[in-house]
């Protein structure tokens, strides 16, 4: 149970929260039969109930800027612009109104809504905006993106962020994720530890009822761009992923996010919900890489890591391990399909291959010095070739995805075992690299943009020698050539997109020629949702948002986009 | 007077003892809270990098970098102070707040739980040891059976048939959310409500224990002198048992009583688990989970203190009522 719950915190494979806007389970009997009605029971149809996966109490913390925030972002304090990772439409204006760089990045300037006020009636204004990036700058506890420019204020409604060196790449960032804060409170309370239990923004939510177990965030009737038609969001406290099916089968909640039992049949099984399936989740089995750094084992040689890439049976993977949610893959990691225009044209093969090719596996090992033995399995001075996979106890489809690939690994002549441990163990062999291979998947950065997985997973800035804690880049990989490409990246405009793909073809060449993170599948995020209460769930053409409910902002968007259904 | 220093002092190097390794223990765990922090954001969507991780370090209070032993030092200082430190899980809360919001739920629950298995435990106990050979001695091994059945599994079922299946109670949680939280009948109603099936399953699996122990204390009662001499007085059956057997046969379960109180505080990490019942119990769990040591450190405290006050009431007081254990140490 404990692990499920801490399984269900996982983004990666969608395991994430559902949720299901319906009333309460109280109400959740009747609902079907009088919902549209509504006048008894105080407006619970156009309340939504939400289970993020939280397993035990909530602890009130609406900082924006904590650690520990338990929700708020985008619904009571607002960020400049919207910006999300699932498609690539242009930033949304929210608190800002446009926005513009200067020629070589170093200056951002942004217009700000005319008219907006706080939740407590106070004018909202340039002030507030400085107030909240000089806050990051002077609290570096809080500073989690590295904003390291100059702020200042133009006049009432125009702000400008100067850097000195070109900051493009930080721009999604500001723009869509410092959430705004209103400077008449902040100036008085301590920014780290204040957990804002009263919290005051412009959101179009303010907070209503708080308790251990659930909380409640109420319609702000004075929102900027009208109040929202969903009145009031419940959030729940439940167990976990099985709590979270049982509570969708008894109607119970609105929206989760998190995978259910034969998810192909989500709206035959739990009538009144529809499901959706987002792939963001690169699957990979990542590996110790870099011998120079101090890994171990025989995955430091490339030819290992990309027999092994050969080896894979994707397809029997993704029946028997993810019920057929996981979607394909290219070995750039750049994301299919929104991601597809940035891969170079150098690489042969766009996507992963479905089926196992072992004369390719033979010819790469062969090609290292491997001879297969009397037994089927590679072996290279008397050592059989034989690796670890590290997962966490628990983690049940990567488990059986590990199975299956150790079957299919040692048909094709590779040894390899599943190594189960805890989340803290696991957590701590990877970031020390003190492991062979992991099974995780790699996240995207805060726009729909390669750069980000790229400069999170395969720059030297974010990794460290073995024994040392490295922050993402855990596979250890290190290239002079790709960190030059991050840097001319980094000063180019995003606009120039042929001045782009010159470096992205460099560090696609790369990655694909190392493989230090193996590719395997993208895995999906399923959310199932309540679209016969509700209407303006986002769809596969229509991907205003992402649609799981622990993604914030992206959740508010949506909360702001439903209708309760019959209004 | 000199027993009860003994005691005192033995208890103060336990007390000292079970600090020590209060601290020792959580930080033996693999990784750190930072990094553990920093996977969760990671595996949410959020964007990591080098910046993340120096601005939570500094946040979350990077002193890994102090010696050990001058962390321990302050650490004991602390402690008697009173102060628990702040928790990383539930960041900015300090422990003692976490632990006072979690408590109360835990000792009510398991505490009523625990009172109640003992009452039916030991009266079923007196009853089938009055009677021994007869029918009623298979309730022995039906109980232990419920005793044996691992827990988690006994709770699950339940579950599955009088909450999921029939209905009867709510699977899980403390409370009925829609409610505040407060000194009203009808939240108190709801937390009676919502407690009843955890309760049910900690009794169902305790009460073996408490049964077996009374009913063989009984039959070896029963065959002592004043028993007979009572019968041959011809006294009723029923003063008997009450009066004469099973008021001498309870005294051990008396005791097992008292310190099996002092284990209320650590609550039930599965009960809690099992029904997402807000006490000690899932605390317990996120903090280790979270690498939180100051959480644990805590938690730990607090049941090390509940069990050591227990068994020192217990000591105290046999030393009051049973003249023989002074003499003898």
């Amino acid at each position: 149970m404990i692990l499920r719950s801490t399984r269900a915190r996982r983004a990666v494979m969608g395991l994430a929260v559902g949720a299901a806007a319906v009333s309460l389970a109280l109400t959740g009997c009747s609902s079907s039969g009088d919902g549209g009605s509504g006048g008894g029971k105080g407006g619970s149809a156009d309340t939504l109930v939400v289970y993020t996966g939280q397993a035990g109490d909530y602890q009130i913390n609406f900082n924006p800027y904590s650690p520990t925030k338990i929700g708020g972002l985008g619904a009571i304090y607002e960020s400049l612009f919207f910006v999300t990772n699932v498609n690539t439409n242009e930033p949304k204006p929210l608190l800002g109104t446009e926005y513009a760089w200067n020629e070589d990045g170093t200056q951002l300037d942004i217009t700000l809504r005319d008219g907006v006020t706080w939740t407590d009636g106070e004018a909202f204004d340039a002030d507030d905006v400085v107030f909240t990036f000089q806050l990051l700058l002077d609290n570096p506890a809080l500073n989690t993106m590295g904003f390291g420019g100059d702020v200042s204020k133009v006049d009432a409604t125009h702000v400008t962020l100067t850097f000195d060196e070109p900051a493009f790449v930080q721009g999604p960032e500001l723009l869509g994720k410092v959430f705004i804060v209103p400077e008449h409170i902040w100036k008085d309370i301590d920014p780290t530890t204040d957990v804002m239990a009263e919290p005051i923004g412009t959101g179009p939510y303010v907070l209503g009822e708080f308790k251990a177990q659930a909380f409640t965030l109420t319609a702000n009737e004075d929102y900027w761009d009208g109040a929202p038609a969903v009145k009031a969001v419940r959030y729940l406290s439940l167990s976990g992923n099985t709590a979270g099916v049982d509570a969708l089968k008894a109607g119970t909640i609105d929206w989760q996010t998190g995978p259910v039992p034969d998810i192909q049949n989500v709206s035959k099984n739990y009538p009144g919900y529809d499901q959706i399936t987002i792939g963001q989740n690169q699957m990979a089995l990542l590996t110790c890489s870099s011998a120079d750094l101090g890994c171990e084992g025989p995955q430091t040689d490339p030819a290992v890591r990309k027999a092994i890439y050969y080896a894979l049976d994707r397809g029997q993977v993704n029946s028997l391990a993810f019920q057929n949610t996981a979607s394909d893959m290219s070995p750039t990691f750049a994301l299919l399909p929104a991601q597809e225009q940035f891969i170079s044209s150098d690489i042969e093969e766009k996507t992963v291959p479905d089926a196992p090719d072992l004369d390719k596996v033979d010819e790469l090992l062969t090609g290292a010095g491997y001879a297969k033995g009397s037994d089927g399995v590679y072996a290279k001075d008397g050592e059989p070739l034989s690796l670890t996979i590290e997962v966490v106890t628990g983690w049940t489809d990567y488990i059986t995805a590990i199975d299956t690939m150790s079957q299919q690994l040692k048909a094709a002549g590779i040894n390899v075992t599943a190594a189960q441990s805890s989340w803290n163990e696991w957590t701590d062999k990877k970031s020390k690299g003190t492991y062979e291979l992991a099974i995780d998947s790699l996240g995207q950065g805060v726009s729909s943009d390669p750069y980000y997985l790229y400069n999170n997973f395969f720059s030297t800035a974010n990794t460290a020698k073995v024994g040392e804690a490295a922050p993402v880049n855990v596979a250890r990989f290190s290239d002079p050539a790709v960190d030059d490409a991050l840097a001319v990246l980094k000063s180019t405009n995003p606009d120039d997109t042929a001045a782009r793909q010159e470096q992205f073809d460099i560090i696609q060449d790369a990655i694909v020629e190392d493989m230090p993170y193996i590719p395997i599948l993208t895995g999906g995020t399923t959310s199932e949702f309540n679209s016969a209460d509700f209407t303006g769930w986002p769809t596969e053409d229509d991907l205003y948002a992402f649609p799981a409910i622990w993604a914030s902002p992206d959740n508010v968007e949506i909360f702001k986009a439903l209708k309760p259904a019959g209004e | 007077m000199n027993y009860y220093v003994r005691k005192l002092g033995f208890y103060l190097v336990a007390l000292w003892a079970a600090l020590t390794l209060n601290f020792l223990i959580p930080r033996l765990l693999p990784g750190n809270p930072v990094d553990i922090l920093l996977a969760k954001l990671q595996q949410r969507g959020g964007t990591v990098n080098a910046e993340t991780r120096q601005a939570y370090t500094l946040l979350l209070g990077g002193d890994d970098s102090q010696p050990l032993l001058v962390q321990y030092g302050s650490y004991l200082v602390n402690t008697f102070k009173g102060d628990l430190g702040v928790s990383v899980t539930y960041f900015p809360a300090p422990v003692t707040e976490v632990i006072a919001t979690s408590l109360p739920w835990t000792i009510m629950l398991i505490g009523i739980a625990t009172v109640l298995s003992f009452i039916i435990g030991v009266s079923l106990g007196a009853f089938v040891g009055w009677k021994p050979g007869t029918w009623l001695d298979s309730l022995v091994p039906a109980t232990t059976l419920l005793a044996a059945v691992p827990y988690f599994w006994l709770a699950l079922i339940l579950v599955y048939f009088l909450a999921s299946t029939l209905g009867l109670f709510p699977s899980q949680g403390g409370y009925d959310v829609v409610l505040t939280p407060g000194w009203n009948m009808e939240f108190i109603g709801s937390a009676v409500y919502y407690g009843f099936l955890p309760a049910l399953t900690i009794v169902i699996a305790s009460l073996g224990g408490w049964l077996l122990g009374m009913r063989n204390m009984m039959v070896s009662t029963l065959s002592e002198d004043y028993v007979l001499t009572a019968q041959a007085k011809g006294l009723s059956d029923a003063k008997i048992l009450r009066g004469y057997a099973a008021r001498n046969a309870v005294l051990p379960s008396i005791a097992g009583f008292a310190i099996s109180l002092g284990f209320v505080v650590s609550g039930s990490v599965v009960t809690e688990q099992v029904f997402s019942y807000p006490g000690i119990g899932s605390k317990l769990l996120s903090a280790v989970t979270n690498n939180d040591y100051a959480l644990m450190q805590g938690l730990f405290l607090f049941i090390t203190l509940a069990v050591l006050g227990a068994n020192l009431v217990v000591d105290m007081f046999y030393g009051l009522i049973d003249p023989r254990t002074r003499a003898r140490s």
